[in-house]
């Protein structure tokens, strides 16, 4: 419960932090760090529009794309509470959630009838289909690591002792940094500022959306930021408590949010065509991952 | 700290099979120059100390300052241009290289021999296969070149896991070394680079008669 809690309470001031962060390094004051919720609440006040090429999926996706992520993080633990679902193997059944919203949001875009929303619904197919094996195959790491297989008993049964893992806990952050961006379309992957249509992954699937959906879909997003936050957060919390564990976890995601704004200031969205392999090189680290976790284990003599 | 070094090593391999600039490749060697180092240094404890010092100079001075310096001369001289010209798409050379990691590691771990340290194993097997693959699918001379330092690099992982047994082995790596720099590199490259004007392997064909 209490992670819910704190999800959605840090939802609030992500994507403003995150602004606010680009708009320092660029030399201006920017908006406040509540501008983008005040947005969201002013299109949650209109009517949305339909148009008449689509079908009753694109009516039920933003809905439905909610309804998945808060699933989801029902499922996040904190530290050694655990979240309000929580059995064996339930990070398997986090991603596929995670997936269906995806999905429908995906089939959405097609049902549109337009060419430019179909192109970056397949690429954002692509660069999720390249992302899942580097998610499973981290976690899977720390489940052996730990032996056991939920969530909840895998973050409260981390703890570091050898040198070795705390290269291994690292890496991991970093990796998992990497895959919150890319499933959330910042940059390098996906500019979410550029407005040739060409060249967009995530803005554009959501072009034909308006109103109380469009509303959705971008409250949707800053949940998105403060899950992958929260699950980041849980690989250092996990042993200690209470009122060490809540003021760290604030610490961490607001770290996480001016990281994000940090890297979005200085890099440019690198070239179509080298997006697929920046986000199959997270899988191959996280082979790597893998077998130092065979080496802590000493099940690799 | 040995392994953390080790896993730093394959990591910088990824990192070659998607780079896409000659200059980034001679960043790695003089990288991969200082792990080399650190290992050296963590790893050989049992020798006698003028043979230890003469191992970890020779890896500071040849592989991470004078051979990548001598390179960067070369591709200076003869105006090489800066990209890497590799046959097939980075995005298969980093599926490529991944499974050859993977490969060695399942490779190692079914070998059954006793006194064997299997993360240098890993690693050494690794380095000399990406060096392999790094050859066969360049279309410049000097990416051979660096594919097979990256070679040696390999040999010289492998013979570190039993240099304190067998300093002789560790030396015979390292005269390798000196030789295949210094000789073919340097007088062969030069005489080549007067010949053609824009090395490429495809163009060797014109030193037959």
């Amino acid at each position: 419960m209490i992670s819910l809690i704190l999800i959605v309470f840090v939802s609030l001031f992500f994507t403003g932090l995150i602004s606010r962060t680009k708009s320092l390094l660029s030399g201006r004051k920017g908006p406040g760090i509540f501008q983008p919720m005040r947005d969201i609440f002013r299109l949650w006040k209109k009517g949305s529009v339909y148009s008449v090429t689509t079908s009753f999926i694109f009516q039920i996706a933003p809905t439905v794309y909610i309804a998945s992520v808060l699933m989801a993080i029902l499922m996040v633990p904190f530290g050694n509470k655990p979240g309000l679902i929580s059995f064996d193997g339930d990070f398997i059944m986090f991603a596929y959630m995670l997936a269906l919203g995806k999905f429908l949001m995906i089939i959405s875009a097609f049902d549109t009838g337009s060419s430019f929303e179909g192109m970056g619904a397949s690429r954002e197919a692509l660069f999720s289909m390249l992302v899942e094996p580097a998610f499973f195959v981290l976690i899977g790491s720390f489940a052996l690591f730990t032996g056991h297989t939920s969530f909840l008993e895998i973050f409260s049964e981390l703890h570091y002792g050898t040198q070795i893992s705390y290269l291994l806990g690292g890496l991991a952050s970093f990796v998992l940094i990497m895959i919150a961006m890319v499933e959330n379309s910042r940059m390098p992957i996906d500019d979410p500022k550029t407005h040739l249509e060409l060249t967009m992954i995530h803005e554009v699937m959501v072009l034909d959306n308006s109103g109380f959906d469009l509303g959705l879909i971008m409250y949707t997003t800053n949940l998105k930021f403060a899950m992958y936050g929260a699950v980041i957060a849980n690989f250092f919390i996990g042993m200690f408590p209470l009122g060490v564990s809540i003021p760290m976890f604030l610490i961490i995601q607001a770290g996480f949010a001016i990281t994000v704004g940090i890297i979005e200031s200085f890099m440019a969205r690198f070239r179509m065509g080298h997006n697929p392999q920046f986000v199959y090189i997270l899988t191959s680290v996280s082979l790597l991952i893998f077998f130092g976790v065979l080496l802590v284990l000493g099940k690799f003599a | 700290m040995t392994d953390i070094l080790l896993i730093a090593l394959a990591m910088t391999l990824l990192y070659i099979s998607i780079a896409s600039r000659l200059n980034t490749y001679l960043n790695i060697l003089i990288f991969q120059g200082f792990i080399l180092f650190g290992v050296t240094f963590l790893t050989l404890t049992k020798i006698s100390t003028v043979n230890l010092i003469l191992i970890m100079l020779e890896t500071i001075v040849f592989k991470a300052i004078a051979v990548p310096l001598f390179l960067k001369h070369i591709i200076k001289r003869n105006r090489i241009t800066r990209d890497s010209e590799p046959y097939l798409p980075n995005f298969i050379s980093l599926i490529i290289v991944t499974f050859i990691t993977v490969a060695t590691i399942l490779l190692a771990s079914s070998i059954k021999v006793a006194n064997l340290d299997k993360t240098f194993f890993v690693v050494a097997l690794s380095t000399i296969f990406t060096g392999l693959y790094m050859i066969v699918t360049r279309k410049k001379i000097i990416s051979h070149v660096i594919g097979y330092i990256i070679i040696e690099n390999g040999v010289f992982v492998l013979s570190l896991a039993v240099g304190n047994e067998m300093t002789m082995m560790v030396n015979l790596g390292i005269m390798l070394d000196i030789f295949a720099s210094v000789l073919i590199l340097g007088i062969f490259f030069n005489r080549i680079g007067d010949l053609l004007k824009d090395p490429d392997i495809d163009q060797l064909r014109n030193l037959k008669d």
